[in-house]
């Protein structure tokens, strides 16, 4: 540490890594002391697990970190292994550490410090145990989990099933659904009820009643005095955040050196076994779908084309200027179409967070949400992916048509109520 | 049955399905279990804890197993006139008080909660509310023997005298000692506290005021844009060292994560989904003269272009994926998903408002914003069900009834959503 200070040309920075470290350290979730930083530099065997842990919080999905307890330390070392990996991680040495968790301290600084670079990583930590204050209702889209792949292995090594136990389970996710809207009614008219109870109660006139966490304070002195103290440390941890902001240039200073005193890596010989490949990938499902749909487009497109051309014949001049001004338009309604889903779809995606006021929308101004707004937007939605899935079903539907009916001898009566 | 790989991948799915929606539930009698108790009754937390609604003991309770004597009963007699006094001298203090004492002594008494009959408990509670403003009815009321508040009291005094007589002697003095309690002048007067009457009395305290705007505070200071020059040191430091990362390790990929790969499969399935809307539209729309006809034709003609880019794309893709190793697929998938998500969401937002004007309003909101997460959920799991059983259906086997069961039941999951089924009848000659 001396000979850190020691070292001159830092500018402001002289003597400002321990501050840094130990900001960085109160700002992450059951942050490792600073401590085991300074070990992890020279790749002190007992400052790994820390590490390893930390990592996991950070790597694992929002959920489990919070509802499950932590898994053993190798079955924490494999999902951070795998996690790194599918984002890229560029070292090959993290791949080969042991999973009892008990080696390579420095790597996983140095992974730390890749994912710290790579992203707003602190603050999304931060976000996820965030305390909400208000009440909302959940307007998140439902995110189909991006690739089949083999299933978890910690599920029973399933034999092969009948088709019955499919219908089964869609018909229990049929009715778990409709638990779920009759329960989210009475939740919302009990919300209803809260908020009209207790208006204007709240200190800010902009939020004019209270929320339920809120009045759950004042029932329960006890809840009460743990939302403070929730509220206190998430206080503690955002400063410490805005302090690492201030001094992070000397981290990645001291992260040079730590890298610099790294062997540099042999040119790997070994690549790791692959999994054996998953059924149906996500590349081909989405390969299939855009094959389908450019055949249907040349089906459509072709014939329009040579009808065209045969009518073309007679055109004035003026036809010309229509003509490019056409396709000009055209131009630039695919562009626009194009940029909608390369830059992450609609604007008002709901990820976001809502707090719930209740008001006369008549006597409100200002920046918010409408629900009236949000309705009519969803309830577009709502048509377009009903439409999507009947022209789905269209298409099954003409496609067991077209297998059946090389059946002979068989009638095959459709079921009412189409 | 269905073969292993097709088993286990669509279980897989539907078992997922399932559970994003067991959590969904679960947060959901979450919050509906703290609202209702919201809406309850409050328990006051300080005075020992009881149900100042009337519930009170019935008469049922006390005496059959052990009938009170006449002499206890006389006995009670006097403490009841003792309390009463005691009662009347409080009465002068505040109405308040009163009140405390018929808490008090109820709650010293009951020792589990019992549904009331409702007339006592209504005459109860009607007596409470009545001695608010008529403080020397209420006194008389709660004299009346057979309805109200002593009815209460006569077996709850006479559970204590059954624990032993010297007990019931010091009994009252708890209940005094309650009706000592000072009135409190907050709202949260610990009887019969009820959101509806008297919500709009609560008040936050300042110790939870200053640390929520504190909270705030730093979160949009967090959020806000950083100071230039320190972010853009910290910045260069920051790809610089990313750049040594990569140099120093002996990686001969492209650089392409599986992550990455993901996320742009996923931007290409929405492109896909979006020009077939688009497509639509124009198919369905009649054109009204030759421009319209010119646009429509050219709309679909660009679209056929992007559809060319993105399935060249997708296969450059396909290369990258096969031709390096991009590390083993995992349990991590889950993993995965989500970083992606947080990586699309800014996380520092705050909270924005959403305004609502009825409950009916947000009712409808919030159930159209379940329909619509269950029709996302219900074409992917179309889109994954249709790619695993429609090749099963085309290669015919096993041949026979087997395989017209199986043609019903797909028909069925993937036409009718798993709600109807078709019929099948074979057609005989007839001889």
């Amino acid at each position: 540490m001396g000979r850190r200070r020691r070292r001159g040309g830092r500018e402001h920075a002289v003597g400002a890594l321990p501050e840094a470290i130990a900001a960085l350290s109160q700002t992450l979730p059951a942050g490792p002391s600073p401590e085991i930083f300074r070990r992890a530099k020279f790749d002190r065997p007992e400052a790994a697990p820390a590490l390893w842990q930390l990592l996991f919080r950070a790597l694992s999905p929002p959920a489990a970190a919070g509802a499950r307890a932590s898994p053993a330390l190798g079955a924490q070392v494999r999902l951070v292994k795998s996690a790194l990996c599918s984002q890229g991680y560029p070292r090959r040495v993290l791949a080969q550490l042991p999973e009892d968790g008990s080696q390579g301290s420095r790597e996983l600084l140095l992974a730390l410090a890749w994912l710290l670079a790579r992203g707003p990583l602190l603050e999304h930590l931060l976000a996820r145990t965030r305390v909400w204050l208000g009440d909302e209702i959940p307007l998140c889209q439902y995110e189909a989990p991006a690739n089949p792949g083999p299933p978890a292995p910690c599920q029973e090594a399933d034999g092969p099933v009948d088709i019955r136990h499919l219908q089964w389970l869609m018909g229990k996710l049929r009715f778990r659904w409709r638990d779920l809207i009759t329960s989210q009614q009475e939740l919302c008219a009990l919300l209803g009820k809260i908020h009209s109870y207790t208006r204007g109660c709240h200190s800010d006139r902009g939020l004019d009643h209270l929320s339920v966490a809120e009045i759950e304070l004042l029932r329960d002195p006890e809840g009460g005095r743990q939302l403070l103290q929730r509220l206190e440390s998430e206080n503690t941890r955002l400063e410490a955040a805005l302090e690492w902001r201030r001094r992070e240039l000397v981290f990645w200073q001291w992260m040079d050196t730590v890298l610099g005193s790294c062997p540099l890596e042999a040119s790997p010989a070994t690549f790791l076994p692959r999994d054996p490949a998953p059924g149906p990938g996500e590349l081909e499902l989405v390969a299939r779908e855009l094959q389908s749909l450019h055949g249907e487009l040349q089906g459509a497109a072709e014939p329009r084309r040579a009808a065209w051309e045969a009518k073309a014949g007679g055109c004035g001049p003026e036809w010309g200027a229509a003509q490019r001004a056409t396709q000009e338009a055209v131009g630039q309604d695919l562009a626009a179409l194009q940029r909608a889903w390369e830059q992450g779809g609609a604007p008002a995606q709901p990820h976001r967070p809502c707090r719930l006021v209740k008001r006369d929308t008549r006597a409100v101004e200002g920046p918010g949400l409408r629900a009236a707004e949000l309705t009519g937007a969803l309830r577009t939605r709502e048509s377009r992916l009903e439409a999507a899935l009947g022209r789905l079903q269209t298409r099954c539907r003409q496609e067991l048509a077209r297998l059946a009916g090389a059946e002979p001898g068989l009638i095959w009566i459709l079921p009412p109520g189409r | 049955m269905l073969p292993l790989g097709c088993s286990r991948r669509l279980v897989a799915e539907l078992r997922d399905a399932l559970d994003d929606c067991a959590e969904r539930q679960l947060q959901l009698e979450r919050s509906l279990r703290v609202s209702r108790r919201l809406l309850r009754t409050w328990e006051p937390a300080e005075t020992p804890a009881a149900e100042p609604t009337p519930e009170p003991e019935t008469d049922e309770e006390a005496p059959p197993p052990d009938t009170p004597s006449p002499q206890d009963l006389r006995e009670l007699e006097l403490l009841t006139q003792a309390l009463e006094k005691a009662v009347r001298v409080r009465k002068g203090v505040s109405k308040a008080g009163e009140r405390h004492g018929a808490l008090g002594l109820k709650s010293a008494a009951t020792s589990r909660a019992t549904t009331a009959s409702a007339p006592p408990g209504a005459s109860g509670q009607a007596g409470r509310q009545t001695s608010e403003t008529k403080p020397p009815r209420g006194i008389h009321q709660t004299t009346v023997p057979a309805r109200g508040l002593p009815e209460c009291r006569l077996p709850s005094v006479g559970d204590r005298t059954r624990m032993g007589r010297g007990a019931s002697t010091t009994k009252p003095r708890p209940s005094l000692r309650d009706q000592q309690i000072p009135p409190s002048a907050t709202p949260r007067a610990p009887e019969a506290f009820t959101l509806k009457e008297k919500g709009s009395l609560l008040k936050l305290p300042m110790a939870y005021r200053k640390v929520a705007s504190q909270n705030s505070r730093l979160w949009a200071q967090l959020s806000s844009p950083q100071t230039s020059d320190s972010k853009d040191t910290a910045s260069m430091a920051k790809t610089q060292f990313l750049q040594k990362m990569k140099t120093t390790s002996g990686w001969p990929g492209s650089g392409l994560a599986a992550a990455e790969v993901e996320a742009e499969a996923g931007l290409l399935r929405k492109a896909c989904s979006l020009m077939r809307q688009r497509m639509e539209e124009v198919l369905s729309a009649e054109p009204a003269d030759r421009i319209q006809e010119y646009y429509s034709l050219l709309t679909l003609e660009g679209l056929q272009a992007i559809t060319e880019q993105c399935l060249h794309r997708l296969q450059e893709l396909r290369a990258a994926v096969a031709g390096q190793q991009l590390g083993p697929w995992t349990e991590g998938r889950c993993c995965r998903a989500s970083l992606s998500c947080e990586g699309r969401t800014d996380p520092t937002w705050s909270p924005q408002l959403l305004f609502y004007s009825s409950p009916e309003e947000l009712q409808s909101l919030a159930v159209l914003g379940l329909r619509v997460a269950m029709l996302d959920q219900q074409i992917h799991l179309q889109k994954v069900l249709m790619a695993d059983l429609l090749p099963l259906v085309g290669a015919r086997e096993p041949p026979g009834p087997p395989w017209l069961a199986l043609c019903r039941a797909v028909h069925s999951l993937l036409c009718e959503g798993g709600e109807r089924f078709l019929t099948v009848l074979r057609d005989e000659p007839a001889d």
